[in-house]
């Protein structure tokens, strides 16, 4: 018997007549920035809808992170981080969704959009969305003009992927206008996103 | 005045305030759009290249599918394939009665509302819930989508007030917790808030997270799901159970093409540089299960018509419909097809034409679709096409065809023309009431013309012909 894959295969072979070729991507001629960093801050901090903190003179991340949560518990799994939530241990994932700082780390800043990669790192990607507020701590060396540098990036270096099957590009607190085209954030997401730029 | 669409879309225009403020809220989009495509210089490039990119993705379907297959079943992802929507359906309840699944959390598939899956989940009494706003707004009050991707932007705040107060059960508990100004019960702010923490509630509970898939990857066997709300990765971070549902036309072959593909979606779709989220999903989570259904349900047989295979280039971003006049001034329960405008006229035809010809005629041939569609499908232009096949396929409108018969006789004779333009002024002297009545069928949604005095081949021949003539002699 023939299955269901078979048919849809076999039908596609059939209904394939003039075969077009492949672009050549790297002919595109992106968009690049004089300061892709000065860009990026910009865009974060405007239409993305985010914070962005530079560490003062002295401060450490785990410093700043403090300064940002307050008494507020926070979710970690990176090292330097005094958290009371690890995304790696936690017992019921639904446990991150009561933290109120999640804090993780990104590899690629985008200066077109203020999208920041994260691989997953942690076992939970729960950190990512669950909590009230996420901080992504970002490496100023680590920006790129555009997404086709950042998936460049991903494409050709394994070490952009995360130690888990997941990656995701954020670019901000979760946001709707569904309600009469009414821009609100905090849907069901992250309410607030700090980046803190090192 | 015969089809559906012309029908319904005189209706809706009954109440203009509405269709005035229907078409401003999608023009202002529009608009967004038109910024977003001007500030970045590569702009035509990057839709050349997508044009590209998916015209050899759909023309060589078969391989890439064979390859995304591979790369995802050596991840851990489970593949399914789905001739139709029934087989779709019923892989789905399998899957679900499988893992004793109860509650589904689903974020937005257009691919979901064409196989009619709710409805069939819900026959057999799982509860399905709806997680991007728009989408939960539309469930609780029994709609469906007007637009595909800002589904609910025609419904005003007053009724989701009124149906989130009675609908959600622990509204006033919710309500409680609020910190803001709570004085304007329908505030978009409060009752997005009422929204989050319900639908929080939701993702808590649920067994499994259903998600659509903006694209597939062919090399990496990966789905990338664009969202805002994030509503799509809260409902895949819990539950430990993901059921990815994806038109096997959604496939790019490269890691690469993404760059074009992200960069074009939402500043077509809603005028961003980029949705909130863009996320990659490659695998299970640790512990859990991911399967992909690959749903064909027509995409096959489209590639082999030779004039309307491009429409499965389409990547489902709203730009054609947010710039269609005719959408905007109609609004999407207009037309007969799930999927309203340019795209969505196109692909009611595909599906069943005998249902969905009435939707041939809600284009202006302006062809303003073309020019916004971020991969190029020539819309406006397969219109047309659907448009020249009404009389093969018994549906065109026997009062045009009369028309166009008599047009015939009159263009093929000009001396009859050159006649019947000259005695035409004698229209004008006609009493609106007549012209204007149900007899004229020019006057259904048009004012009658006023013709002029003499007509322009007169004038011409008096003024330009001499000139003419000179001009090509010198």
């Amino acid at each position: 018997m023939t299955t269901t894959r078979e048919k849809i295969l076999s039908r596609l072979r059939e209904n394939t007549s003039q075969q077009y070729e492949m672009p050549n991507l790297a002919a595109l001629d992106a968009i690049r920035y004089a300061d892709p960093v000065a860009e990026f801050i910009v865009k974060t901090t405007t239409t993305a809808g985010a914070r962005l903190v530079e560490l003062t003179e002295g401060e450490t991340v785990g410093d700043c992170v403090k300064r940002i949560a307050g008494t507020g518990i926070v979710a970690s799994a990176l090292e330097g981080i005094e958290a009371q939530m690890n995304p790696d241990t936690v017992g019921d994932v639904r446990e991150l969704m009561t933290a109120e700082v999640g804090v993780v780390e990104g590899r690629i800043g985008v200066a077109e959009n203020a999208c920041i990669w994260i691989p997953q790192q942690m076992r939970e990607k729960a950190i990512l969305f669950a909590v009230q507020h996420l901080v992504i701590v970002l490496s100023r060396t680590a920006i790129v003009n555009n997404m086709n540098e950042a998936y460049a990036l991903i494409s050709d270096d394994d070490s952009f992927r995360g130690k888990y099957p997941f990656g995701t590009f954020i670019s901000g607190p979760s946001k709707t206008a569904d309600i009469e085209g009414a821009l609100v954030y905090g849907a069901q997401a992250a309410r607030a996103l700090t980046v803190i730029l090192t | 005045m015969s089809t559906k669409h012309s029908k319904a879309a005189a209706q809706y225009l009954r109440t203009p305030d509405v269709a005035l403020h229907h078409d401003a809220t999608f023009f202002n989009v529009r608009q967004k759009r038109d910024r977003m495509a001007q500030a970045l210089p590569e702009w035509e490039q990057l839709r050349e290249m997508a044009d590209q990119i998916k015209r050899h993705t759909a023309t060589h379907l078969d391989s890439y599918l064979e390859q995304f297959e591979r790369e995802a079943k050596a991840n851990g992802i489970h593949v399914h394939w789905a001739a139709d929507a029934d087989e779709y359906n019923s892989i789905v309840l399998d899957l679900l009665r499988t893992n004793g699944v109860k509650k589904v959390v689903k974020s937005k598939s257009m691919l979901t509302e064409e196989c009619h899956l709710n409805s069939h989940l819900e026959a057999a009494g799982i509860d399905v819930v709806e997680t991007d706003l728009g989408e939960r707004i539309l469930q609780m009050m029994a709609l469906a989508p007007s637009h595909i991707v800002m589904p609910a932007l025609h419904v005003h705040r007053e009724d989701i007030g009124r149906c989130f107060r009675e609908k959600i059960a622990d509204y006033a508990d919710i309500a409680k917790t609020y910190t803001g100004d709570a004085t304007d019960e329908n505030d978009p702010t409060l009752l997005t808030y009422i929204a989050r923490m319900h639908l929080r509630r939701q993702f808590a509970e649920a067994d499994c997270g259903m998600t659509g898939a903006n694209f597939g990857i062919a090399e990496t066997g990966e789905v990338v799901v664009c969202t805002n709300e994030g509503n799509a990765d809260m409902s895949t971070s819990i539950p430990r159970l993901h059921i990815v549902s994806m038109g096997i036309e959604k496939l790019v072959p490269t890691v690469k093409s993404m760059g074009i593909f992200q960069r074009l979606l939402a500043r077509c779709g809603t005028g961003q540089e980029t949705t909130v989220y863009t996320s990659h999903f490659r695998g299970p989570r640790p512990g859990g299960e991911m399967h992909i259904v690959l749903v064909d349900n027509g995409r096959s047989s489209i590639l082999g018509n030779a004039e309307h295979w491009q429409t499965l280039k389409c990547m489902r971003c709203g730009a054609c419909m947010n710039t269609c006049p005719v959408y905007r001034r109609s609004a999407g329960y207009s037309y007969t097809y799930f999927i309203p405008g340019p795209i969505g006229i196109n692909l009611g035809m595909l599906r069943d034409a005998d249902e969905h010809y009435h939707n041939v005629s809600a284009c202006s041939l302006c062809c303003s679709c073309d020019n916004v569609c971020p991969v190029k499908v020539d819309l406006s232009q397969q219109i047309y096409l659907w448009r020249q096949q009404l009389d093969a396929l018994g549906h065109a409108s026997t009062m045009k065809k009369t028309m166009s018969r008599a047009m015939a006789l009159l263009f093929n004779r000009p001396g009859l023309y050159t006649g019947m333009l000259r005695l035409a002024p004698m229209v004008n002297w006609m009493p609106n009431a007549v012209l204007n009545a149900g007899l004229n069928p020019w006057a259904y949604g048009h004012k009658m013309m006023t013709f002029p005095k003499k007509s322009f081949h007169q004038w011409w021949k008096e003024n330009k012909a001499g000139d003419a003539q000179n001009k090509a002699q010198d």
